[in-house]
């Protein structure tokens, strides 16, 4: 009972906090700068592991589909059965597992600190607010950076497929790459970048909430970025079956 | 710029020479006495029993998911879905179920782990442990190494298990199987041996966790900031680790298939 007391005034709280930072966005404006800046920080902060998850994720789904291909004798549909599943739900999963280690602990332990240290305190004494001067160009700015990241460690994962296609399952690169077209369609790609501005949308909300509202001390940010960390991996599972049950449903009433 | 890219590779190269080091010396003082076997208990409660309700419901979302997808890839390749079950078992048993379990359990207990070892050091503790001649690699990693590979073993088994219920009821619902038809499709295409390999997967990364948190642990910099560093880079570095380690893994056992 008390875990699911504590998990609805979290979800609350969370739904609270971006329901706010929307609210000052619309009513004070948006510092484009500063969301800029964020954007190009957490971009270069984090391209090269998310280039090499993508790059790993990509070889594995081709490393397991060319056992189960060869078995029916269809290695020309290699390339678009990996690259599909793959960008249609492992890549964006497991890479988004990665960016939750990397941006959201970062992030959430830098505010924690600020909150903590009484930073957050002073600029509101300043009479400046807070939440436009610092929680929201990084909301904004990790929405966009990591919806780069995403599809940019997708594309990395074709290349890490085709990469293993060829020296693992011996098919050249233009036979890899011919079928991709084929099995890939428009539904797929749609349903692919919606599933990445989602998951972007979940890890910028959660580790900006938790370091806002972190409290006690070192041992607080402590408790904050592990509980980011692990609560962004909840929600991440969670938004990954909702956003495929949901596009799914879509897709069949409107048609392709 | 070539003294920076030199200065680069021999930090790179110290510092893996210095983590296999640690995972060598940590292995070896498994079979020194004393066992500590209460500590032993004590970790495996904290990685196993504790992690189990997060791992669980996480894992049986993502065989949802698995579900819904392997049906839209039949439907497109061959526009009947016999062959869902199979696909999805063999999907989920190779690959979801030991790496989203582990990732899980990386984030969870890793950075709990690095941040525990982590501010010892900046208080002074690792310190007090060598004047009192207990060696810190002993005392810290090896119950850690225990508890984090045979944890991490039990929970991708059940998961493994888990995900395969939770996908045969979604099919039941959803595309009008029943309980045998998806048995009977799903063992045309994985056996007990793929259960078993997702249990060495799950070994495998179970080790890592321990061994990066307390590399990272041991040479924490002083101070809150310190901590935090060391909890977030052991964090990253775990989740890559197990994505590399899967990657080779899964090179390895698909010549046993």
């Amino acid at each position: 009972m008390k875990v699911l007391t504590n998990t609805l005034a979290e979800i609350g709280g969370l739904s609270v906090f971006v329901q706010e930072m929307f609210s000052v966005a619309y009513r004070k404006g948006i510092k484009q700068r500063d969301v800029l800046e964020q954007v190009w920080k957490v971009f270069i902060q984090s391209f090269p592991t998310t280039a090499m998850a993508g790059f790993f994720v990509g070889g594995i789904l081709t490393l397991q589909f060319t056992l189960q291909v060869k078995t029916f004798g269809a290695l020309g549909f290699l390339g678009g059965l990996a690259t599909s599943s793959t960008v249609r739900e492992v890549g964006p999963l497991l890479i988004a597992f990665m960016l939750s280690g990397k941006i959201g602990a970062f992030t959430s332990a830098e505010l924690g600190t600020m909150r903590v240290t009484e930073q957050i305190d002073a600029i509101r004494c300043l009479g400046a607010d807070p939440l436009q001067e610092i929680i929201l160009p990084r909301f904004l700015g990790i929405i966009f950076a990591s919806f780069f990241l995403l599809v940019g460690g997708l594309f990395m994962s074709i290349f890490g497929g085709m990469l293993m296609g060829v020296l693992f399952s011996g098919i050249n690169p233009e036979e890899y790459i011919r079928h991709i077209p084929t099995l890939v369609s428009k539904v797929s790609l749609i349903n692919s970048v919606f599933k990445c501005f989602v998951f972007a949308f979940v890890l910028a909300a959660i580790c900006t909430y938790k370091g806002y509202t972190a409290s006690g001390g070192s041992k607080g940010v402590g408790i904050a970025v592990v509980s980011t960390s692990v609560q962004t991996m909840i929600c991440l599972v969670f938004m990954d079956w909702f956003t495929s049950v949901i596009s799914d449903a879509f897709f069949t009433v409107v048609g392709s | 710029m070539i003294e920076v890219a030199n200065q680069w590779i021999y930090l790179s190269i110290k510092n893996l020479v210095e983590f296999f080091l640690l995972l060598i010396q940590g292995f070896l003082s498994i079979f020194i006495r004393p066992f500590r076997l209460k500590e032993i208990a004590k970790q495996f409660h904290f990685v196993a029993n504790e992690s189990a309700p997060i791992v669980f419901i996480c894992v049986s979302f993502s065989a949802g998911v698995v579900i819904v997808e392997a049906t839209f890839h039949m439907k497109l390749v061959i526009q009947n879905s016999s062959m869902v079950p199979g696909f999805a078992a063999m999907l989920i048993l190779r690959e979801l179920a030991a790496v989203v379990c582990c990732l899980l359990l990386g984030s969870r207990v890793g950075a709990g782990w690095a941040a525990e070892i982590g501010s010892m050091k900046v208080t002074e503790q690792i310190d007090a442990l060598k004047m009192l001649g207990i060696e810190p690699v002993k005392y810290l990693l090896s119950p850690r190494l225990i508890a984090a590979s045979f944890g991490a073993m039990f929970l991708v088994a059940l998961s493994g298990i888990l995900c395969i219920l939770v996908a045969m009821y979604v099919s039941t619902l959803k595309l009008g199987f029943t309980m045998g038809s998806f048995f009977s499709a799903m063992r045309s295409f994985v056996s007990m041996q793929d259960l078993y390999f997702s249990m060495i997967k799950g070994f495998c990364f179970g080790a890592v966790i321990p061994v990066v948190s307390c590399f990272y642990g041991f040479r924490c910099k002083a101070g809150a900031e310190g901590v935090g560093r060391a909890t977030t880079n052991s964090v990253v570095v775990i989740s890559i680790l197990i994505i590399m380690l899967d990657f080779l893994l899964s090179w390895i056992f698909s010549n046993f298939y």
